[in-house]
């Protein structure tokens, strides 16, 4: 009895370590950060994180439904390029354009996450290559709608409305982002929908078996992922303010390397979208935290690399000890 | 009825050999000037880099890996031999020495480190392009140096009449197809691939087999890297970009599975002349690059829908 009483809690202290690693390797890393400077603590500076993180994030928090579902999305970069250049075309400079603009962008979002999630429910094929076969097309098709150009306008109000700051120190561009993963954090944990993704992905069979409609559940996963890789793009522009064929270029593994970060796996099955955003966190506070020491650009390339290597291994260390 | 069964097994595995000559028949009857002598040796020679990059990305895709790093380290060491050698032809064995030293000392960093660290190896080897990256860009931002003449030969030279990229690409096929059907690595490889646990009960050692894989891939991007310095003539740093997604796709499309375990190097160097062709002929046919892109992911889409309906990748 004590043995088993033991080895249960054992147990949920392990499970505990698994699920809140990355938030602890979070807190270790902001405390790390503030005895280097206390601009770590100010709203400021953590209005202007999430506002950082706006654009990826919200693009990571759509490709976690498709990594839960045991899929990965390797279109996420070329959607968010695409849907930088399709928003500032169709915005085209005026105030008047912006609710058309956003709802053609969301909606070509949605589309190719549609034919991606067709191609994953319905062909059985490696969701890998599949997508990385629609990034090429969709990439190409950016290059073909702008001609190869930096093409569109921002209207001016569009930039003030998601730069600005409430209260002083949140921008609603953070706000969105935020926003956007608390629903998301809700959906996975209460709606059946993000139950089923769960299941799907942890045990295939087991779902068939059980009667859940495993495509259409695909389906919405990849769609998700589409639509907010889309809003991801629109961020972008709303942050930079220039339209870009390239803004989203290899931005696919950024986001993959957060969602693995943050405890969600490649099998699929487990992990949420709590853990994708501490996993954003942790890759931009330690990017942050040697960026102070004024590097260029280069050398930030190859700090972010070893940053995402050092934290992977560490996580990985710590889920095996734990 | 086992013989049948081998027969079929087999037309599967090679079934891009046949997409292959499929292609060069049809893109010799639709496109004027495609089966012209230049042009066919151009074809060659354009895709032998991303032939041998890819023979060596089937290793570790085969062993159930994957490895990102190579397009960037193919870009770094077209960067170093050139501005070590700075167009002296008597420099030719260092900046050789230099290829595949890089190449094979890269490859087996990160082969360590996946021993290692035990992270999942799209994660590491991403980190890794970073830091290849980095370390291009902190050594130049613009071409630097400039190829030595042999290089120079080996890309673009004949030999009694054959691009000599061509000949390499065939040794350099024929020697992998070999070490991976009749070498003891060779068959571990597989083994590794198919199911490592298994593998191990057997008495492999899973982990030198896959620091072989990643050690002989960086090798590829070694040998690579000279066929691309010869063609450009200089050390341009973004010589690599984008390399290493086109290796994948060469090797998938060529039957190797990215669960590891199945495929074979016939198949992925017949994927990247397949490749080569389809740029080669939609160019002669005038059509524009943005839309020849999205061909070639539908090339990628439909292929793998067609040819590999029942894989599963996690």
């Amino acid at each position: 009895m004590i043995g088993n009483a033991l080895r249960i809690s054992r147990l949920a202290i392990v499970a505990a370590v698994d699920r809140f690693a990355i938030w602890i390797v979070l807190l270790a890393l902001l405390a790390l950060a503030t005895t280097l400077s206390d601009a770590f603590l100010r709203p400021a500076y953590l209005g202007n994180v999430v506002r950082q993180l706006a654009p990826v994030g919200t693009a990571a928090v759509g490709a976690t439904f498709v990594m839960i579902l045991g899929g990965i999305d390797l279109s996420v970069g070329a959607v968010i390029s695409l849907a930088v250049v399709i928003c500032a075309v169709q915005m085209d400079g005026q105030i008047a354009n912006i609710p058309w603009a956003l709802c053609v962008t969301l909606l070509t979002g949605a589309g190719i996450g549609l034919v991606n999630g067709l191609l994953a429910a319905f062909s059985r094929a490696s969701p890998f290559i599949l997508t990385l076969g629609t990034s090429l097309a969709v990439y190409g098709l950016t290059q073909i709608y702008s001609g190869g150009t930096a093409r569109g306008i921002v209207a001016p109000q569009f930039r003030e409305f998601f730069n600005y700051r409430i209260g002083g120190v949140m921008p609603v561009l953070g706000l969105m982002f935020l926003i956007m993963g608390v629903i998301a954090v809700l959906m996975l944990r209460l709606t059946r929908l993000g139950r089923s993704m769960y299941l799907i992905g942890s045990n295939p069979r087991a779902a068939r078996i059980s009667g859940l409609p495993i495509r259409a559940v695909t389906l919405v996963g990849y769609v998700l992922s589409g639509v907010l890789a889309a809003l991801g793009g629109i961020a972008l522009l709303a942050r930079s303010g220039v339209s870009s064929t390239f803004a989203g270029r290899g931005l696919e593994f950024d986001v993959l390397a957060a969602i693995v970060l943050g405890g969600t796996t490649f099998e699929g099955g487990t992990g949420g979208v709590g853990g994708t955003i501490a996993g954003m966190l942790v890759l931009f506070v330690a990017f942050n935290m040697v960026n102070m020491a004024g590097l260029n650009y280069n050398s930030q390339l190859l700090i972010k690399g070893v940053i995402i290597i050092v934290s992977s291994a560490g996580y990985a260390y710590l889920k095996r000890r734990g | 009825m086992r013989w049948r069964i081998g027969r079929l097994i087999d037309a599967r595995r090679y079934s891009i050999v046949v997409v292959l000559v499929f292609a060069v028949l049809a893109s010799g009857a639709a496109v004027p000037d495609f089966l012209t002598r230049e042009n066919v040796t151009n074809v060659i020679t354009q895709s032998t880099a991303l032939g041998i990059l890819a023979i060596g990305q089937t290793f570790v895709i085969l062993s159930g890996r994957i490895d990102l790093t190579v397009g960037q380290l193919l870009g770094l060491i077209v960067v170093l031999t050139c501005d070590v050698a700075a167009g002296r032809s008597d420099w030719f064995v260092a900046a050789l020495l230099i290829a595949f030293g890089v190449g094979a000392g890269a490859g087996t960093v990160t082969g360590l480190l996946n021993n290692w660290l035990r992270i999942h190896p799209l994660i590491l080897t991403f980190g890794l392009l970073s830091v290849l990256q980095g370390i291009i860009f902190l050594y130049t931002d613009r071409s630097v140096g400039q190829a030595p003449a042999q290089f120079v030969w080996l890309a673009n030279g004949k030999l009694g009449g054959i691009p000599v990229a061509a000949l390499a690409l065939l040794l350099t096929t024929a020697v992998a197809h070999f070490v991976l059907t009749r070498t003891v690595i060779g068959r571990h490889v597989y083994a590794v691939g198919g199911n490592e646990e298994n593998a191990r009960r057997g008495g492999i050692s899973a982990d030198s087999v896959k620091l072989f894989a990643f050690m002989t891939s960086g090798l590829s991007a070694g040998l690579a890297a000279v066929f691309v310095a010869g063609r450009l003539g200089t050390g341009f740093p973004l010589a690599g970009n984008g390399y290493e997604l086109d290796a994948i796709v060469a090797v998938v499309l060529g039957g190797t599975s990215l669960a590891g375990g199945t495929g074979s190097v016939i198949g992925t160097v017949a994927a990247a002349l397949l490749l080569g062709i389809v740029s080669n002929a939609l160019n002669l046919l005038q059509i524009s690059a943005f839309v020849q892109i999205v061909i070639k992911g539908l090339i990628v889409i439909g292929a793998i829908v067609i040819n590999q309906p029942s894989e599963e990748w996690r």
